[in-house]
């Protein structure tokens, strides 16, 4: 059995523990033998924040058990630890100089990676498992970048994902609907869930959907979504509670765990998703959604956003009810011009997720790619 | 020694790597996410002559090294050696290979004054000057009416035949002005 120790740092919102966490369970659930067992050592310098999207996590512990991981608070005043065999620190955060020195000390150096981010841009199968070799001492550091393509480290998926996908059925939507105090769907009803970092598209997204011939009940998560929904509404949007305003429902729903989240795309008509981890379920959710690019300075996330939009859309004979729709969200062109043809095309669009879903569950899973080079390295 | 931000690699410069002094054949940088970069360098190890690939995160610090450097002039090629020579025409070869990305704007006769570095008495790298002139050996006509410069062709330079894109109204004998830090057109000169 080989030791993995991942470290989290949780700069903003949700993504970089969320992403860990998946990864940490998923290495955990590997059903590998002898030395490709993996015990999973995760470290978080924020547990207030992992407490929300795992609530079996208590903030107080210091060292805590929650799903065959063995969770540890990433402290300033880090302790005296021996290095584990494989060291995973997410999004480049620095690890602690006292664990690099206890990495220094093994006798055999131990796997050193940088998962980086998810990019759909061609130059990531070029960079992807580089060497970052240390000026001075023996440790290299390998990055590893996930992505969609074989040439890459591939995207989070359990084992078991597309079977529970499978298997959610009318009724156990109907089940977590109201699980989550949502009532029950009413004929011709769009269900739209909506998750976004602050954007200006926001306001005339909602006025278009309440000025619309089709009735829309809008879940907003809780954050920029709700706050903004609160902003154009005039009054604050309460959890568990609907305002109506003509043909759309607006219901802020209580911050989801993980599970919940995919149950929750799994059940909408359409998401809208941000970032990478949100991003990357909602691909697994097989249903129509429309994705905000973390912004980025000098319009770098536009590169990102043409880059995955161009893989994504490779095979779409029309692809601008998707194109649009997208650019607009993200901040080039309006929304209330590209939303009429986006759900026009929704069946289509749908059909469309479902066979991309499909091409993308015949790679490779990041986790078992890391597994597979881990085990060429030592 | 000096530190030596990642980011800010150019080819020709040499940094300590696993202890050992490698030259920077090519760096290329790329935005990853949420505001940070990555940088893939392709390097040649001075002691080894091997050639290796790496990355770093833009913001890496790194540990340069402080080399001599001498103004030369292009001399002559003698496979797989091109040789500078400095004002007092001491010879100076380097393999074509460590060149990389420059020896598309080695021309016979050229005038421009070239910076090599030397690592413990052994040229190892050459900067060329921040832009250079070159001319035109073929392009196609001449775009009627375009004299915005928006509508790019490629041309083939004389001599390396190297090809680039350059304005839709340059034409074949044109002498333009290359940027060779970017390897971008600039302007015609005549």
């Amino acid at each position: 059995m080989r030791c993995w120790d991942l470290f989290c740092r949780v700069v903003d919102n949700y993504g970089d523990i969320g992403i860990c966490w998946r990864l940490a369970r998923q290495l955990a659930d590997l059903s590998g033998e002898g030395e490709d067992q993996v015990r999973v050592r995760l470290w978080v310098d924020d547990l207030e924040s992992f407490a929300r999207l795992c609530p079996a996590i208590s903030p107080r512990l210091p060292v805590q058990g929650v799903a065959f991981i063995e969770v540890c608070h990433w402290s300033a005043d880090f302790p005296s630890v021996d290095a584990a065999d494989v060291v995973i620190e997410a999004f480049a955060c620095e690890l602690p100089p006292t664990y690099i020195a206890a990495m220094a000390r093994r006798a055999t150096p131990p796997v050193w990676i940088n998962l980086e981010y998810l990019s759909a841009e061609d130059w990531v199968e070029d960079c992807h498992l580089l060497p970052s070799p240390h000026p001075t001492s023996s440790l290299k550091k390998y990055f590893f970048f996930p992505g969609f393509t074989p040439g890459t480290g591939g995207l989070l998926r359990e084992r078991d994902l597309m079977r529970m996908r499978l298997a959610f059925d009318a009724a156990a939507e109907a089940v977590f609907w109201q699980s989550i105090g949502i009532p029950p769907r009413a004929n011709a009803e769009l269900r739209v869930s909506l998750f976004c970092y602050e954007n200006p598209a926001v306001p005339e997204l909602l006025q278009g959907w309440a000025e619309g011939p089709t009735p829309i009940r809008v879940l907003t998560a809780p954050g920029a979504a709700t706050e903004q929904s609160s902003q154009w509404l005039g009054r604050e949007l309460v959890v568990g509670r609907s305002v109506q305003v003509g043909a759309l429902t607006v219901h802020a729903i209580p911050f989801l765990a993980q599970d919940n989240y995919d149950r929750l795309l799994w059940s909408c008509d359409i998401n809208f998703v941000r970032g990478e981890d949100s991003f990357v379920r909602a691909q697994w959710a097989q249903r129509p959604f429309v994705w905000q690019i973390y912004p980025q300075s000098e319009d770098a996330h536009f590169v990102k956003l043409e880059a995955f939009l161009s893989r994504f859309l490779h095979e779409v004979s029309d692809p601008t009810a998707i194109s649009e729709c997208w650019r607009a969200w993200n901040g080039r062109g309006r929304i209330s011009f590209a939303w009429p043809n986006y759900v026009a095309n929704l069946a289509q669009i749908r059909r469309y997720g479902e066979v991309w879903a499909c091409q993308l569950d015949h790679a490779e899973n990041l986790a078992n790619n890391l597994v597979r080079f881990v085990r060429e390295q030592l | 020694m000096s530190v030596k931000l990642a980011g800010e690699l150019q080819s020709g410069n040499v940094i300590i790597v696993d202890s050992n002094p490698v030259v920077v054949l090519k760096a290329q940088y790329n935005k990853s996410g949420r505001n940070s970069a990555v940088v893939k360098v392709r390097m040649k190890n001075l002691m080894t002559e091997r050639i290796s690939e790496a990355i770093y995160k833009a913001d890496e610090k790194l540990e340069g090294v402080m080399l001599e450097r001498k103004d030369c002039t292009y001399s002559y090629y003698a496979a797989p050696m091109q040789v500078f020579v400095d004002s007092e025409f001491n010879p100076y070869e380097i393999h074509e290979e460590t060149l990389a990305d420059i020896t598309k704007y080695l021309i016979p006769d050229m005038t421009d004054v070239c910076e090599v570095t030397f690592y413990e008495g052994r040229p190892i790298s050459v900067l060329l000057p921040k832009t250079i002139i070159r001319e035109v050996e073929y392009t196609e006509p001449v775009v009627r009416g375009d004299t915005s410069g928006k509508i790019t062709k490629t041309a083939v330079l004389k001599h390396t035949k190297h090809e680039l894109q350059v304005s839709g109204f340059v034409e074949i004998g044109d002498k333009i002005e290359i940027d060779t830090e970017t390897g971008d057109f600039k302007k015609r000169i005549a």
